[in-house]
């Protein structure tokens, strides 16, 4: 019973989760601004931190299993939702009464997820699992994951392609991070206006954000 | 005025359909769509062509039964009308309209542009009322209502069960109709004694008539004629998990 909406909650769970991690995710990504050497220095004492917290490693969980639940719910939604639908019009305006991106979340997902299977095997297989070239010490004994971003990000293509998945990590989030809170039950009036504002607000800033920085670290 | 329409044609549930086109020149602008139809079907029955099938009742817009999607909107190119609402002097001379049928798979065509929204019905049968024998009316002062509450719960039972909001949703969602029926309801005192059963069996037979999930896009509460808020579905789903907590 109610399988399609126990389906949305956790897609709206795990969505949220997501969009909490991009901040903190973000945050850290500055430090990466920073002249060389204090960023070096900032960013490995960052990671190596992180990978040495029990708390981190908890939550690293969550997170691994919010990307895979929310792709897998958001798969299964959208194939039900094209289900009900089975015979389009010959003709339909959507522009006029909807978002493009609300009305293509399943296709921005994709770019999504490419993104992350790329940006994980560029950085978590390197540095979590060891696969590929290996991550040297920095003078202090950390891992040098500065270098390997800074490395990554001389290469003009990736530093399009990071750049450029920014714009549907945007579009994603604009509308999910409000449609996740009407998901969940929040029916204020006003308390939903403001909401809209804050997830534009948001997803401007995480996209930006997420697009500027490989942009910035290849001009230092 | 000149107006080129392509109008979706099936004989029945079993045909396929395709879009036909007719040519009518002498329409006016002061015309409802409706009579733009009309119009046309009086040419179709000279011509001894069997006339284009629609829905229609009040055409003062309070019944629900019109409805079709005109140029890729429902109910038309203006925001919250009917499409007896709807006037020639939206389109200009020598225009094309496409004129198609509501598309869900919950709402399957019989004819023309005429679908079967019975699905809708069962929704409703599944808790939109108030199973207690009231007897005659009491007293109006007798239970006291804020008024604040009485409107939301007008502004909700105004839904006329157009189904206009499944027709433009790309998942044919029926979260804006049913949560507008739970919500009148839900929200009256004389609703409070059902209240979860109400949430909890007319959101299952929503599913079980194979309505998609609400996604939020917003297009029902643009092109829904008694503007039910969106607003309603969150909700609606406060509602639901209410429900399941309490049981
Ligand atoms: C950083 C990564 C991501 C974040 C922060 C995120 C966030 C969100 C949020 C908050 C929602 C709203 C849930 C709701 O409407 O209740 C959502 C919906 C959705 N997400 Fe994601 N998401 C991410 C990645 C992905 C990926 C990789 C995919 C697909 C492969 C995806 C596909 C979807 C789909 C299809 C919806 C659907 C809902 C709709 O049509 O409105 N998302 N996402
Ligand atoms: S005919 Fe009654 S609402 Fe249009």
């Amino acid at each position: 019973m109610h399988l399609k909406f126990i389906r949305k909650l956790i897609l709206a769970l795990s969505g949220l989760f997501l969009c909490l991690f991009l901040i903190v995710h973000l945050s850290a990504n500055c430090l990466l601004i920073f002249p060389e050497a204090t960023a070096r220095v900032l960013y490995n004492t960052y990671s190596t931190t992180l990978r040495e917290s029990t708390f981190i490693k908890v939550i690293s969980y969550f997170l691994y299993a919010s990307i895979i639940l929310h792709v897998w719910y958001a798969l299964l939604t959208t194939i039900s939702n094209r289900k009900s639908k089975p015979q389009k019009y010959v003709v339909n305006r959507t522009n006029e009464n909807s978002t493009w991106s609300s009305q293509n979340m399943g296709l921005i997902g994709i770019l999504i997820l490419l993104f992350i299977v790329v940006h994980l095997a560029n950085f978590w297989a390197r540095i979590k699992l060891g696969l590929g070239e290996e991550v040297l010490l920095d003078k202090h004994g950390n891992k040098d994951v500065y270098e390997v971003t800074y490395s990554l990000f001389q290469n003009f293509y990736f530093v399009i392609f990071y750049s450029l998945l920014a714009f549907p990590l945007g579009l994603h989030l604009h509308h999910g991070l409000k449609s996740a809170f009407k998901t969940l039950g929040f029916y204020h009036k006003k308390g939903l206006e403001l909401l809209a504002k804050v997830s534009l607000i948001y997803a401007l800033i995480i996209s930006v954000g997420f697009g500027l920085i490989p942009i910035i670290v290849y001009f230092k | 005025m000149k107006i080129k329409f392509k109008i979706w044609r099936q004989e029945g549930p079993e045909d396929k359909g395709a879009i036909k086109e007719y040519t009518v020149n002498d329409l006016t602008e002061e015309m409802s769509f409706l009579e733009a139809l009309d119009h046309l079907n009086e040419q179709l029955v000279l011509k001894n062509e069997e006339v284009i099938a629609f829905e229609h009742d009040c055409r003062e817009g309070i019944c629900g039964q019109c409805g079709v999607f005109i140029n890729g909107r429902a109910h038309g190119p203006i925001n919250n009308i009917t499409t007896c609402q709807l006037h020639m002097r939206s389109f200009n001379d020598g225009d094309t309209i496409f004129v198609e049928p509501w598309r869900a798979k919950s709402f399957p065509v019989i004819k023309d542009l005429i679908v079967d929204r019975s699905a809708f019905d069962r929704i409703i049968e599944h808790g939109a009322f108030i199973s207690t024998n009231t007897g005659s009316a009491p007293e109006a002062n007798a239970l006291p209502i804020p008024k604040a509450v009485a409107e939301s719960a007008m502004d909700a039972a105004s839904c006329i069960g157009c189904g206009a909001c499944v027709a433009t949703c790309k998942n044919s969602s029926a979260a804006l109709f049913t949560s507008a029926k739970i919500n009148h309801l839900n929200n009256l005192p004389q609703g409070k004694a059902e209240e979860h059963k109400r949430v909890e069996e007319m959101t299952a037979q929503m599913d079980i008539e194979g309505f998609g999930s609400c996604t939020f896009t917003g297009a029902c509460e643009v092109e829904c004629p008694e503007n039910i808020s969106i607003v309603n579905i969150a909700e609606m789903h406060a509602r639901l998990m209410k429900a399941k907590i309490l049981g």
